[in-house]
């Protein structure tokens, strides 16, 4: 057993653990952390998607040992009780999410993407949420979602997609 | 995950000597995209799992008197980022995209690409067709070799147990020169490559000079076309000689017949991908000369 200190949502957590811990593990089952979630284990899926130094990482195929002293974000760290994040508000209010299985890791892929500050286009929301799978179908709602808080954070616009193209 | 020791080194020294400690029963760990996965699936202990996810001396792009260094641990985020990257070798930024998604992106590393030498990794052709070299650093110090031979099988390069790939270099003299990449999945996103191919030449007095062609998935290793670069090095430029090479790089590579393609499919992919990336690096060429 290891003690593993990470930054989390700001706050220093620490837990010992064994080497084999991902990351993923160590949120959920030691520090209670249980937004990300448990999807496919090998890095498909993305439903276990946090920030780790400000990059969208999946927690599933990082050591805990790895991330020992980075900085965590989750999507614990988003909301308070009484306000949502813009991204959540924004997913909630065009109806993105239907089962919200892969809801926390979409909304830290979109944070991410957000954060970068760059310009963005439909195409590259899409590829950069290529790495996050719904189940549900949910896509072109969870786009909508994520385009209406770029468009709400920033005050830019996501330039009209010509339909014929892509 | 079955039971390991965990060791993270402070210097490549120090990870030479954990290699050399425990070796044969040590493995190395950089991103862990691939090699976390396996570790879930495996039914014995690796034993020891030296992590070099943090060491300085993997990190790191930047230009040398060998042309430009990219350090083994650099991510292919990084890649994609990277100025001197897209100044010199903007080839590398196309295979890069491909990889994966966002998070395994940012996670996964050059090196580790390389390193674990799957058939279909999307790193390779483009190195190879910039004669990318490889630096390993070993308990007698550093060795160099030819990306060509560093991939020796399915998940088997030259590296030896008690060795660290360095870095990988791309020669001074390939610095720039016009190149062209391309992969085809089953789909857009975090798609295996059915076929990768990457193309690069020089023109010289109207002639097609160094000229590589390098493909990927169609063989247990990357491979070099060299029947097909012969079809056009030392000729006049012509799109219809690009088509010829094309046609003849298929005859190179021996692809597999599986769920996800026929072997008749991907053999049609690999002439495409040959001839669009020879038409990429053409377009390169060309716009420079008008430009």
């Amino acid at each position: 057993m290891t003690d593993i200190t990470l930054i989390v949502n700001g706050e220093e957590k620490t837990a010992s653990v064994p080497p084999e811990t991902t990351l993923l593990k160590m949120l959920r089952e030691d520090l209670n952390y249980t937004g990300a979630k448990l999807g496919c284990d090998v890095g498909d899926c993305g439903a276990c998607t946090v920030l780790v130094d400000g990059m969208a990482v999946n927690a599933c195929l990082m050591l805990a040992g790895q991330a020992e002293g980075k900085k965590i974000e989750t999507i614990e760290g988003l909301s308070t009780l009484e306000e949502y994040h813009p991204i959540q508000k924004a997913f909630e209010d065009v109806a993105a999410l239907q089962c919200g299985f892969c809801g926390p890791g979409m909304i830290m892929s979109t944070k991410a993407l957000i954060d970068q500050g760059e310009d963005l286009t439909k195409q590259e929301i899409k590829d950069a949420l290529s790495g996050n799978l719904c189940r549900c179908t949910g896509y072109t709602k969870i786009i909508e979602g994520v385009i209406d808080a770029y468009e709400e954070i920033t005050g830019k616009k996501v330039p009209e997609e010509n339909p014929r193209a892509a | 995950m079955k039971p390991f020791d965990f060791v993270q080194p402070a210097t490549t020294d120090a990870a030479i000597a954990a290699l050399a400690e425990h070796s044969p029963n040590v493995r190395i760990l950089a991103g862990g995209t691939d090699y976390v996965v396996e570790l879930k699936f495996v039914t014995e202990s690796p034993g020891v799992v030296v992590d070099v996810s943090r060491l300085e001396d993997l990190k790191g792009i930047e230009l040398t008197d060998a042309g430009l260094r990219i350090g083994a641990g650099v991510t292919h985020t990084e890649i994609m980022e990277h100025p001197l990257i897209a100044e010199h070798a903007p080839a590398m930024i196309d295979a890069a995209h491909t990889v994966g998604a966002v998070q395994t992106r940012n996670l996964g590393t050059l090196g580790g690409n390389l390193v674990t030498c799957v058939p279909s990794m999307d790193s390779g052709p483009t190195l190879m067709a910039l004669d990318a070299q490889v630096t390993i650093l070993g308990p007698n110090g550093t060795r160099s070799m030819d990306l060509v031979e560093f991939f020796v099988g399915v998940r088997k390069t030259a590296l030896q147990p008690d060795e660290l790939l360095l870095e990988i270099i791309i020669p001074k003299e390939n610095l720039g020169k016009p190149a062209g990449f391309i992969k085809f999945g089953l789909r857009k996103g975090q798609a295996l490559a059915l076929v990768n191919a990457a193309s690069s030449f020089t023109i010289e007095d109207g002639k097609f000079k160094d000229v590589r062609i390098s493909l990927g998935a169609v063989a247990p290793v990357v491979i070099r076309a060299t029947k097909a670069e012969a079809v056009l090095e030392g000729q006049a430029v012509s799109e219809e000689l690009i088509n010829e090479a094309a046609k003849v790089s298929v005859t190179e590579a021996n692809p597999i017949d599986d769920f996800r393609a026929s072997k008749e499919y991907r053999n049609d992919l690999i002439e495409v991908g040959t001839r669009r990336t020879l038409q990429a690096a053409l377009d390169i060429a060309n716009s420079r000369a008008n430009g």
